[in-house]
């Protein structure tokens, strides 16, 4: 079966800035697709390409059998967007906001009215729904903006960060709502920097970093593919010297080592139950006194250290 | 689907206009309160020879300023949903271009016909208490055809300078420009004969073909008899409008090139 969505060589330069560079990816239909980066990694700009608001500077990205390039009115037939912004008119109510974009969508006036409650009702909004968003917290913002895309339900959803600044409750309805959607026949393109997030939602996963993709794969791949399949992070009481480091990469089966902070390694090994005895009587010998130490599994967090060197935090900081 | 798309986009622009109803009826209170001062304090003071009542003349000329102000707010709205980003939502909608951008010119004009209405009645009826003449249904029609001639061009005008520039204070420093070249250089305020004794060729020809002066002599046409109705006024209103509703439209096409 064909993707629903390609990009071929998709490229944006902003002057001498290369916001994404030459990106090639493959969705398919059906499927919710984990974007995922640091900020300022170039998804929102891929995704404002995909939607047509903005143009590529080379190469061009298909939706459905749309070149964007070409067919940017039809391709938007096929898409719809939750902003990582809400993109909204502060003195409207929620009510008019959706009403208004359902029935540019083409809804009929009967399901309009049905949807709209819907999600005002699942979103928690439904008692503000008269109320002027000016007066709403940033939270409740988002909410709104989320609500268009589910209201819409398009063949192609994207959501960009679409928990930002949402209460834990909220955010876990959320992603029901999204996995609904996929259920009802829309494929998802989920742009986020939680790494959490990516992992419980995605079916695959495209990590993207400083507008390069790195790596494409289902969450699981590319957990165990990276060498050293568990990850023991130790907290010693002081921080821990180079020589240290280095030291503890010699022990048998263990396959990197790396600061996260200054006092605080992952150690990335095959069969840790063996080595994790090794690795206590290491830092007894060298008279370094542990804190804590945790054994698990290999997260998104640790596939993004691996392919980028980075934590996606020193990575958004950069 | 184009009528549909275009008619919601042009609901959300009115929708929008009429949430400020408060602000809205004290401006055009203010506009009200502006011809009577006029009316008390020129018609005293204007050379009867250059113009015989000055309020009369003035009334046509101060409900053109008012539909050009309500119909430049647009791009007022335009140039923020630019600065705040907005604009990717307008142009993620599954509409073509061309939809959003006549919407948003027709909703333009439109909210300067609503905001104008007001005044125009009070211009027909102080031509009516001053020279006794109605115009007729026909001559009813053209003046409000010719008004909103007037309304779609400034909208489109000022969508094309709103969609220009991301800078608010650049855009403020345009329509400040536009104001006073076409208000300063028109018939809004002082008769043809005064322009052509007073001011040099080029501001002249500018005045002549300015549409703020071919809106307000169209209608002091049919209010006063005076200047004539001239075919050439409607044609270059006719022209006014449609070239900027396209360069509107090819604007918005153009805000997906950044």
């Amino acid at each position: 079966m064909a993707p629903i969505i390609r990009t071929v060589n998709l490229t944006k330069k902003f002057g001498s800035l290369v916001a994404v560079d030459h990106l090639n990816l493959e969705i398919e239909e059906g499927e919710i697709f984990g974007f995922l980066g640091p900020n300022g990694a170039g998804k929102t700009t891929t995704l404002l390409m995909l939607i047509t608001v903005i143009k590529p500077t080379e190469g061009t990205a298909y939706v459905g059998p749309y070149d964007v390039t070409r067919e940017p009115d039809k391709a938007r037939t096929l898409i719809g967007m939750a902003f990582q912004e809400p993109k909204l008119l502060w003195v409207s109510t929620p009510w008019d906001v959706l009403d208004w974009h359902a029935k540019v969508c083409g809804l009929s006036s009967e399901e309009r009215r049905k949807r709209v409650r819907w999600a005002l009702e699942e979103l928690g909004l439904w008692n503000e729904r008269h109320k002027s968003i000016h007066g709403f917290s940033g939270g409740m913002r988002k909410r709104v903006e989320i609500a268009k895309i589910l209201i819409q339900r398009p063949k192609i959803a994207i959501v960009d960060e679409p928990t930002a600044q949402i209460d834990i409750v909220g955010k876990h309805r959320i992603w029901n709502m999204i996995r609904a959607l996929r259920d009802e026949g829309s494929t998802i393109i989920l742009a986020t920097n939680e790494l959490y997030e990516a992992d419980v939602l995605s079916d695959r996963v495209a990590i993207i970093h400083k507008g390069k993709l790195l790596v494409c794969d289902a969450p699981k791949k590319l957990k165990d593919s990276i060498l050293g399949g568990d990850v023991i992070e130790v907290v010693l009481e002081k921080e821990v010297p180079s020589k240290i480091v280095e030291e503890l990469k010699a022990i048998n089966r263990i396959v990197d080592v790396l600061a996260v902070k200054p006092n605080c390694l992952k150690i990335y090994l095959n069969q840790a139950e063996e080595v994790l005895p090794r690795i206590t009587e290491f830092f007894m010998k060298v008279h370094m006194p542990v804190k804590s130490i945790q054994m698990s599994e290999p997260s998104l967090d640790d596939v993004f250290v691996h392919y980028t060197g980075l934590t996606i935090e020193e990575a958004q900081k950069r | 689907m184009a009528v549909k798309a275009v008619m919601h986009i042009m609901e959300r622009d009115i929708r929008y206009f009429f949430r400020f109803k408060w602000w809205v009826a004290g401006m055009v209170s203010m506009n009200l309160a502006d011809l009577f001062i006029m009316a008390v304090v020129y018609t005293r003071m204007v050379n009867p020879n250059l113009v015989v009542n000055y309020f009369v003349f003035f009334a046509p000329g101060l409900t053109i300023t008012a539909l050009f102000a309500a119909a430049f707010m647009i791009g007022r709205e335009v140039n923020m949903e630019i600065r705040r980003d907005i604009i990717h939502y307008m142009l993620s909608l599954p509409i073509k271009r061309w939809e959003l951008a006549f919407g948003r010119v027709l909703a333009g004009s439109v909210r300067g016909l609503i905001y104008m209405s007001p005044l125009l009645l009070t211009t027909l009826a102080i031509t009516y208490l001053y020279t006794s003449v109605f115009p007729s249904p026909l001559e009813l029609f053209t003046i409000i055809f010719t008004l909103f001639l007037v309304a779609i061009g400034t909208s489109g005008l000022s969508i094309s300078l709103a969609l220009s520039t991301t800078s608010f204070e650049k855009y403020i420093t345009m329509r400040g420009v536009v104001y006073y070249v076409l208000f300063f250089c028109s018939t809004v305020f002082y008769p043809m004969t005064l322009i052509q004794s007073s001011l040099p060729t080029p501001l002249v020809l500018i005045a002549r073909y300015n549409p703020l002066s071919c809106g307000a002599d169209l209608s002091r046409a049919f209010l006063l008899g005076t200047p004539p109705f001239s075919f050439w006024m409607l044609l270059d209103l006719g022209i006014f409008a449609l070239f900027f509703a396209l360069v509107a439209a090819f604007a918005y096409r153009r805000a997906m090139q950044k």
